[in-house]
This record gives C-alpha cells, sequence and structure tokens, in this order.
C-alpha cells in the first residue's frame, strides 16, 4: 500500500483575492478578477485586457526575501508559499529543512526580466543591458526564490512545462513524498503578467476584447493573467500526527503528450483523454466516480470544444452531467500558476461540497455539451474532483483530489 | 528507503544521443575527452553583435540535414533541434526509430535552463521594433521553455509521458532522475532522458556581465588554483531508460543502471559556500540511500566542476563531506573544462561520461589542470587515469542553489 497524500495548506495569490479564504470566497462569489491592462502600453494591441493582481504588495508577505530582488513571479510564488504555510498550521522554522521540498512550475518563468534586456537592447544601451539578468531570470529561480524564503533544503524542482505546469509541479511533490524524498512538500506553479505572453497570445487572436466566456457559444477567447498557488502536501499519517485535519487527499494524476502540434491541441482530444484516464487508473476509480472536473476551460473556441470532446471520450454519455466549469472565466489564464489555482479549488470543493462557477455564462453551444455550473456556485456532494491542464508542446496533466476519510 | 529496494522496478540505460562539441557519437565524445580536447572556441553564436568574442563550447558545424535529412526543420529552434538530434541518435541506437517498431509509447524528460533564451528575446525585440502585429506566431509557440520537449515529441512521435525539468547546471541530472523515479512508479516504461542547451548571443553577454566567465583568452581549468571562471556551452545529450525487464524481454543492450538519484537545495543560493557545498553532500548522501550503496563501492566521480571560482569549491567541500575517507581515494574529474557550462545539456554530457567510464574503464582527465586549488580533499589529475569502476556518480551545483546526484552501476550488475 503506497503511502497516501494529503493537502494540508493552500496559499493562493490571485486577482480576485489573495489567500485561501478572500481567493475562495471570490471565486464562489463569482468575482471577475480581469481589467484593463496598466503594467504595460498595449495602445498597439487590438485588445487591452488582462487578468493582472493590481493589490499585491510583496511586503506585506516576505519576510526574508527582498522583494525588490527578485522577479515578480518568484514574488507571486513565494508570497503563495508563505500563505500556504501559514495555512497548514506550520511553523517553517521548526520543520527539518533538508526534508521539507519545493516543486513550483511556469510558463515563463521571468519573462519581465527578458523585457528589460531587450529593452536595453533595442534603446541600443549596451552598458545598460543584461545586469543582474543571470541572477533574475532563469525560471529555476522560482522555485529556489520559493525555499528561500521559508528555508526548505530539501528536494528542488523546477517544471516549466507551460499551462500545464502546476499540475506537473503537484505530480512530482506527490511522487517525492511517496518516494519519501521528502516528508513535506510545497508544490504549486507562479507566472506574472507579461508584455511578451500578452504580445503573442494577441497576435495568435486568442484574446478576448471583454471577459473570458468559456462554454459560451459566443466566446471569443482567453484572457491572460497572473497568479500564483502553493498547496503543502505531506503524509496522511504525518498530518495526522500533528493533530491537523486535511484539506483532501491527493489520489492520482495522469500525464500524456500530444506529440502533434505546438499549439493546438489533437483534433479528437486524444492525449487529454489519456491523461484524465491515466489519473483514474492511478486514483482506483471510474469515470462515474468523478463529481466534479476543473475544466482548463480557457474560453478559445477550438479549447472549449476540443476540451468537451476529450471529456465525452473519458465520461461518454454521462459527460453533459458532469459539472466542470472553468475559473478562467474569472482570473484570466494565469498560465502555470493556472492549473496550481485549480487544484486549489479542487481541494477546497471536495473539502466543502461546493464548487465555484463558469461566468459570463449567456448562450450554451452545442459544441460544448457540458454542464459548466454557469454563473453561481453550486452545493454539491464532491467525492472525487478532477482538474484538467493543457499546454502548448502537447502537454496534457490531469490530477485528482479526492474527500478525505480516515 | 532501501526498504523499498528489494521490490521496485530497475531503470537501465539502452542507448544514447548526442550533439556536442566533441563530436555527435558517445565513442568521438569518449575519445575527445580521453585525448583531452577542448570544444572550446571563440563563438559568434554567444558573441552579442560588435562586443569582444565569446570563448564557448559550440556544437561546431551543427548541420540539422544531418539528421533529419529533408524534413523542414524550420519549426524549431536551435535548442530544438539540437535535443530533437539527439532523440534521434537515441531512438537509432535502439533500434526504435520507427514508430511502428516501438511496443510501447516512448516518452521525453528533458532538462534545460532556458528552452531557447533567443526565441524569447528576439521574439519581444521584434514586437518593440516592428509592432506587436509582426512579431511571428511561431516563434512564440517556440517561446515556452518546455517547446524543445514538445517540437522534439512531435518530431520523433514520442507520445508517451513529456516533462521538461529546469534548474540550471543540474537539469539534466534532474531530468535522468526524474524520469527514473517515473519508471520505477510505473508511469513509463520508456524515456528519454537528459537535457538540451542552446549559445546566444543573450546568454553570452548577461553572463559576461556576471563576471562569470573566464576571462578572453584563458581556458577554464576546473578545480584549477587560478581558475576565473567557466565557459558557455550547448547541445543536447540523452540516454534512452527503460525498465530492466522489458528492456530485456525486447533484447535491448544494456550500458548501465540508474541506481541512485538525489537531488538538494542551498536556502542561501550560493550566497554561503559552505550551505551550498551541505546541500551538494546531501545530494550524495541521498543518493547512495537510494542505490542501497555507500562511497566505499564508488569507482569514480564526473563531477560538475567548470571553473567557477565559487561553485568547484563548494562542490569539492561537498564531496569530500559525503564521501568522506573515499573521497581522496576515489578518482574525480571534471569535464566542462572542455566542453563549457551546457546547464541543461551538462547532465546529459555527465551520464554519457559515466557510461563511457563503466564501459572502458577509463576515467578522463582535467584538461590544463596544473596545480589544484589547495586543500581540496579529491583525486584530481590532468591525465587520464585507468579506474576499476562498477559504480560512478555524476553531481552539480547551479549557481543559484541546487544540487543533484546520480549514480549509475555496470549493465552486468542488471
Amino acid at each position: 500500500m503506497s503511502r497516501r497524500i494529503v493537502v494540508t495548506g493552500i496559499g493562493m495569490v490571485t486577482s480576485v483575492g489573495i489567500g485561501r479564504r478572500a481567493a475562495w470566497q471570490a471565486l464562489l462569489a463569482g468575482r471577475r478578477g480581469t481589467s484593463t491592462v496598466e503594467s504595460f502600453d498595449t495602445s498597439r494591441h487590438p485588445v487591452h485586457q488582462g487578468g493582472e493582481i493590481k493589490g499585491f504588495r510583496p511586503d506585506d508577505h516576505l519576510k526574508r526575501l527582498v522583494p525588490a530582488q527578485i522577479g515578480r513571479a518568484s514574488q507571486l510564488g513565494a508570497a503563495a508559499a508563505r500563505l500556504a504555510l501559514s495555512d497548514a498550521g506550520l511553523d517553517p522554522e521548526a520543520l527539518d529543512p533538508a526534508r521539507a521540498g519545493v516543486a513550483m512550475g511556469t510558463t515563463s518563468g521571468e519573462p519581465q526580466e527578458v523585457e528589460r534586456l531587450d529593452d536595453a537592447l533595442v534603446a541600443e544601451d549596451l552598458a545598460q543591458a543584461g545586469h543582474g539578468f543571470v541572477r533574475r531570470y532563469p525560471c529555476h529561480l522560482i522555485a529556489a526564490h520559493v525555499a528561500a524564503e521559508v528555508g526548505f533544503a530539501g528536494v528542488n524542482a523546477m517544471i516549466p512545462t507551460a499551462c500545464a505546469a502546476g499540475n506537473y509541479a503537484l505530480a512530482y511533490a506527490y511522487d517525492a513524498l511517496v518516494n519519501d524524498r521528502a516528508e513535506l512538500m510545497l508544490a504549486g506553479g507562479a507566472d506574472c503578467f507579461s508584455r511578451i505572453t500578452y504580445t503573442g497570445f494577441a497576435r495568435l487572436g486568442a484574446i478576448a476584447p471583454d471577459v473570458c466566456r468559456p462554454f459560451d457559444k459566443n466566446r471569443q477567447g482567453m484572457i491572460p493573467g497572473e497568479g500564483a498557488a502553493v498547496l503543502v502536501l505531506e503524509p496522511l499519517d504525518r498530518a495526522l500526527a500533528r493533530g491537523v485535519e486535511p484539506i483532501a487527499e491527493v489520489a492520482g494524476y495522469g500525464l500524456s503528450c500530444d506529440a502533434h502540434h505546438m499549439t493546438a491541441a489533437h483534433p479528437e482530444g486524444e492525449g487529454a483523454a489519456r491523461a484524465m484516464e491515466r489519473a483514474l487508473r492511478m486514483a482506483g476509480l471510474a469515470p462515474e466516480d468523478v463529481s466534479y472536473v476543473s475544466a482548463h476551460g480557457t474560453g478559445t473556441p477550438t479549447n472549449d470544444r476540443l476540451e468537451s470532446i476529450a471529456v465525452k471520450r473519458v465520461f461518454g454519455e454521462r459527460s453533459p452531467r458532469v459539472p466542470m466549469s472553468s475559473i478562467k472565466s474569472m482570473l484570466g489564464h494565469t498560465m502555470g500558476a493556472a492549473s496550481a489555482i485549480e487544484a486549489a479549488v479542487c481541494a477546497l470543493a471536495v473539502a466543502e461540497d461546493r464548487v465555484p462557477p463558469t461566468i459570463h455564462f449567456e448562450e450554451p453551444d452545442p459544441e460544448c455539451d457540458v454542464d459548466c455550473v454557469p454563473n453561481e456556485a453550486r452545493e454539491m456532494p464532491v467525492a472525487v474532483a478532477m482538474n484538467n491542464a493543457y499546454a502548448f508542446g502537447g502537454n496534457n496533466a490531469s490530477t485528482v483530489m479526492i474527500k478525505w476519510r480516515p | 528507503m532501501a526498504a523499498l529496494n528489494a521490490s521496485r522496478r530497475r531503470v537501465v540505460v539502452t542507448a544514447r544521443g548526442l550533439v556536442s562539441p566533441l563530436g555527435d557519437t558517445p565513442g568521438a565524445f569518449a575519445a575527445a575527452l580521453e585525448e583531452g580536447r577542448s570544444g572550446l572556441g571563440p563563438s559568434a553564436l554567444a558573441t552579442w553583435n560588435g562586443c569582444a568574442a565569446v570563448v564557448a563550447g559550440e556544437v561546431w558545424g551543427f548541420a540539422p540535414e544531418t539528421y533529419f535529412g529533408d524534413r523542414n526543420v524550420r519549426p524549431l529552434d536551435r535548442t530544438s533541434r539540437l535535443a530533437a538530434a539527439a532523440a534521434g541518435l537515441a531512438l537509432a541506437e535502439a533500434g526504435l526509430a520507427q514508430v511502428e517498431s516501438r511496443t510501447q509509447p516512448v516518452g521525453l524528460v528533458l532538462g534545460t535552463q532556458f528552452g531557447s533564451l533567443k526565441t524569447i528575446a528576439e521574439f519581444d525585440r521584434r514586437g518593440l521594433t516592428a509592432g506587436p502585429n509582426y512579431v511571428k506566431p511561431l516563434d512564440f509557440a517556440n517561446s515556452v521553455i518546455n517547446a524543445p520537449a514538445g517540437q522534439t515529441a512531435i518530431w520523433h512521435g514520442l507520445v508517451g509521458l513529456n516533462s521538461t525539468m529546469a534548474g540550471g547546471a543540474t537539469a539534466g541530472l534532474a531530468a535522468i532522475g526524474h524520469a527514473t523515479d517515473l519508471i520505477r512508479g510505473g508511469h513509463a516504461e520508456a524515456l528519454l532522458a537528459g537535457g538540451a542547451e542552446e549559445l546566444s548571443p543573450e546568454a553570452g553577454l548577461t553572463y559576461g556581465r556576471a563576471g562569470l566567465l573566464a576571462a578572453a583568452g584563458s581556458s577554464p581549468v576546473p578545480f584549477g588554483a587560478g581558475r576565473r571562471g567557466f565557459a558557455l556551452g550547448e547541445g543536447a545529450a540523452l540516454v534512452l531508460l527503460e525498465e530492466l525487464e522489458g528492456a530485456r524481454a525486447r533484447g535491448a543492450s544494456l550500458f548501465g543502471e540508474v541506481v541512485g538519484h538525489a537531488s538538494a537545495f542551498d536556502p542561501s543560493m550560493g550566497q554561503d559556500p559552505w550551505s551550498a557545498a551541505s546541500a551538494l553532500g546531501r545530494a550524495v548522501r541521498a543518493a547512495f540511500a537510494d542505490a542501497g550503496l555507500g562511497p566505499g563501492d564508488l569507482g569514480a566521480v564526473v563531477t560538475g566542476g567548470s571553473g567557477s571560482l565559487e561553485l568547484d569549491l563548494a562542490e569539492a567541500l561537498g564531496l569530500a563531506s559525503s564521501l568522506e575517507e573515499a573521497a581522496e581515494a576515489v578518482p574525480a574529474t571534471a569535464i566542462k573544462g572542455a566542453l563549457g557550462e551546457a546547464f541543461g545539456a551538462s547532465g546529459g554530457f555527465q551520464a554519457l561520461a559515466l557510461l563511457e567510464i563503466l564501459s572502458s574503464g577509463r576515467l578522463p582527465g582535467i584538461g590544463g589542470l596544473g596545480e589544484p586549488e589547495p586543500g581540496l580533499a579529491l583525486s584530481l589529475s590532468n591525465r587520464p587515469r585507468a579506474v576499476n569502476a562498477r559504480t560512478v556518480l555524476a553531481t552539480a551545483l547551479g549557481l543559484d542553489g541546487h544540487a543533484a546526484a546520480l549514480i549509475l552501476t555496470r549493465s552486468d550488475a542488471a
């Protein structure tokens, strides 16, 4: 019997709220976090909406690291880590640092550092270009800064598998605990708002002009966002020994690759379905056991249609009746943080028997025959929650949270 | 951990593939290291226009058509081409180049620091200069750090599990370790693992700015008393890892077994050399525990020594503390003086060096090493040595506190 791994703490830094309670309440309330972009000039872009976190003050959260010395994604991630440890009732100073590890996911790492480099290069200001870059840019700094902030000296993994990275990090942390490479893991994802990301999605024509409306017939695209989430994972026996009630149990994960196209998903949802099936098999569950699905649900015409096909492959005739919402309707697409935030949502859904809605939903799309929990949160029994994430490069990852029972 | 060892699935290396500054076959690579040849030189790829030439370990004359025939490689940037070339060579050695020849899906766990920094930065600069409507969608697709792994999967039909590990100089070893755990845990049967990295003017410029590179005209000498810094490198190196029974069943060649690996972190992020040394030492000890072996079993070490002032010292201290009395007895070397620090690719290069040592019993020397840094409790030489190596160790320490260790044994142990 493999070790059981549970979630005992959650930290979220999102555009609708900072901290587990604030973010979760806002998501249940269906609050929109996207707004007009302020961090850079979008006047040459055809679109102007983004999911920036406008009230984030890193000084409120960081105790060791100096915010000015680290990139914004690191700030978001390290703040989420502090919040998660506090939520878990853990004093990091009281842990064995060598047995406490970190696994983080990201899409872009610290892209604002490339932007700063490029600003100097384009200005032909070579003397100013690139100072401090190598100590601020490489994406592994996010996991490093999380660990340095809380003093963790164990396993430290940075998994840049783009928009599925949070789920990959969760899977990595789960294995690190099952294999006894650590006794406590922080797992999550972080990405910051960036000109590079925004320009790329705008050029692909993927950004909605107003709001993100996943699964709606009139959906016009995704909205780039930013954020971070960190989950505290530990073996069940350890959590119980310190008298803590787990939030949820991590039951399994499934990873797969389309090997089909860099930016387009497989036309029959083949890889996405395989990831879901693997996660269920590892969890020892059947599709009919799933109570809720946190959709990748970016709000692009293609993603939501193909994801609907993929869930139909897995859930069959039941698929239109499986509640499957997308919080990207509220936060936009927070990139590598997205599936970490959504994993937190799945853990809270099984803990509280409530699921957040897909907001901005008006008109059903016959090509998206799913119950997207339109506009209003739902109270319902949630025994099993599945979290789907798909990324550039054909990287698919699903994770499964189940209600914790002794 | 030892209790798990009896029943767990065993992971073996069944093929290798690399493109490096010292050749694109394991034999050529090993011969160059044995002869003490350097793969470094003035690299236009690593030099920003108008700046002094950066000395680096370039994959000289890399010609994609050698590996890809007339298939259109335009969608792949240099990192992806290097990764796909190494993957193709490994699959060919395994007899699995054709998708139809595979009885199990093959996946990929790729270590890389940057993906392609050049792709990302050029995409951004084009947006600044020409305007956001003139950036190229393909460049954006390739700007994600997992693009080389994704492109390699598309190129070779790798429908198995696909992941990317970052972590600077430790990324390649971390990728091999992660892939090992995924196979042990039954999540995959066959995974290519290792790393890829490209040289770029952006990397040459920014590492130069940081004062981390050996001065122009001087060669990096790992562990040398007068070392001044490292050189950048590039390339790709992958091993095909398979579950032992499956590999035997298909009659695969067995080049070695991955028996142990581990990683650790220095929360001072390299600011305190003792803390960095401690992280390296913990990674080594945990890798031995994973392997159910001890320093007394060790035949040779391929360190991550690069010529870095701080990291070479911390790595030597960490090795000395974790190997205890074996540290001064077990022959150790470093290959980054000849190859440069190729970040993601470095761990793959180190793994290939370990496999060559297991098969040949020859440990390359450290080219140009005169006087080692005084007080290092390691057995270092500037000449190749015969070693009785049944068990070999690779280690790496990154600039930002990451430490990793990998232990392989000879395949007749399998």
